[in-house]
């Protein structure tokens, strides 16, 4: 009885935040993916390199909606991307041709390893699965995947939640950084 | 009669904390914090549960002390000894001298010995001596001063020693309370067995 009562959950969800902090996150967002995007578009449009991958819309939330949290700190999100995409990159590797056994492996081993190091950053589960299913033009890069897009990446859009975050008084970005 | 003013309680009760507090709480701190109210609430409880146990590894009997202490001069008779015990429902003071300097404590142990035979401690043993015996033996105590009966010399603490200690003395004295001094001898407060309960934390099965 208590497994389906647990089901129903306890607790009420949080409240919305302030309209002030709506507008900050949609502008950090905005500039932060800006950056990657006009990168990504405007240099190196047309070469085998690409800068702009899904799982950095995943951490434009945390890291300009919802910058407390510790997924959100720098260790995560440099850690967090980094090892996953390691890890996608081997699970590609390992089996080429079983990407139906290789991408969740890849998640999966993700998320472990992020607890392990405790570098938790939802957004990397992405980016271990865009390792498997990016298609030739990612799969192309091997393990300079975890350099370029990712690593380079999640750097700049770090960079802009540094400049972004602090400008208001009632932010202030990060809580911690390693 | 020596009565103290009441001084700050020292002794803050776990306060209750609803959802609603916490909803509140969170929506003055601006900025979205990835926490549930439940969750939140469930570290509040285990952190104040750690401050509890914190507060008894390093407290002083300064720090959990009834600062309103009700004393009795050695020469007080011991009926208003009684009245004064029962008025402030303690089941002991400590005595003073003249000078204001603890030269006993007195309980109702003390009470009770004094008034059986056999060396009897307990009321019910009291009442049943009564019966057999038809008639009381606290008649007999009538004119007796607090001196009479007091527990002396009484053991005292220092306002900073630890209340661990205080505890190992209630168990090795087999005592239930104990005064507390300052630097300069004088009585500032008391600890009794119902401080160091309050010191327990009071929600959650496991206790300390």
């Amino acid at each position: 009885m208590k497994y389906f009562q647990k089901m129903r959950g306890n607790t009420k969800s949080p409240p919305r935040v302030s309209l002030a902090e709506i507008a900050w996150s949609w502008l950090g967002a905005f500039l932060g993916i800006l950056a990657v995007a006009l990168i990504n578009y405007k240099f190196l449009g047309g070469t085998a390199l690409v800068l702009l991958i899904g799982s950095f819309g995943a951490s434009a939330v945390l890291i300009y909606g919802a910058i407390k949290s510790p997924l959100a700190q720098p260790r995560n999100l440099l850690g967090g991307h980094i090892l996953s995409a390691i890890i996608g990159v081997s699970a590609y590797k390992l089996f080429p041709g079983d990407l139906w056994l290789a991408a969740p492996l890849a998640v999966a081993t993700a998320i472990a390893v992020m607890h392990a190091t405790r570098t938790l950053h939802p957004p990397g589960g992405a980016t271990a699965l865009i390792a498997v299913i990016g298609g030739a033009q990612i799969q192309a890069l091997g393990y300079f995947y975890a350099v370029a897009p990712v690593g380079l990446g999640a750097v700049i859009m770090l960079v802009v939640a540094l400049l972004i975050n602090n400008i208001p008084k009632t932010r202030s970005y990060p809580e911690f950084w390693f | 009669m020596v009565e103290k003013k009441p001084a700050e309680p020292t002794n803050v009760p776990s306060p209750e904390i609803a959802d609603e507090d916490i909803f509140a709480a969170m929506k003055e701190i601006s900025g979205y914090l990835d926490i549930t109210p439940g969750d939140f609430k469930e570290v509040y409880h285990l952190a104040w549960r750690h401050a509890r146990e914190r507060l008894l590894r390093t407290a002083k009997a300064r720090e959990i002390m009834t600062r309103d202490v009700a004393a009795v001069r050695a020469d007080s008779p011991l009926q208003e000894v009684a009245e004064l015990m029962a008025r402030r429902g303690v089941s002991g003071v400590p005595v003073l001298d003249t000078a204001d300097r603890v030269v006993g404590v007195i309980s109702e142990k003390d009470f009770l010995k004094a008034m059986s035979s056999g060396g009897i401690t307990s009321f019910m043993g009291v009442v049943a001596q009564c019966l057999q015996e038809k008639g009381c033996k606290a008649l007999g105590i009538r004119k007796g001063k607090a001196a009479d009966l007091m527990n002396a010399p009484a053991v005292t603490v220092a306002e900073d020693t630890q209340v661990l200690e205080v505890i190992k003395l209630f168990k090795e004295k087999g005592i239930n309370r104990v005064p507390v001094l300052n630097s300069q001898a004088r009585l500032t407060g008391i600890v009794s067995r119902g401080d160091l309960l309050d010191l327990a934390p009071s929600r959650g099965g496991r206790t300390l």
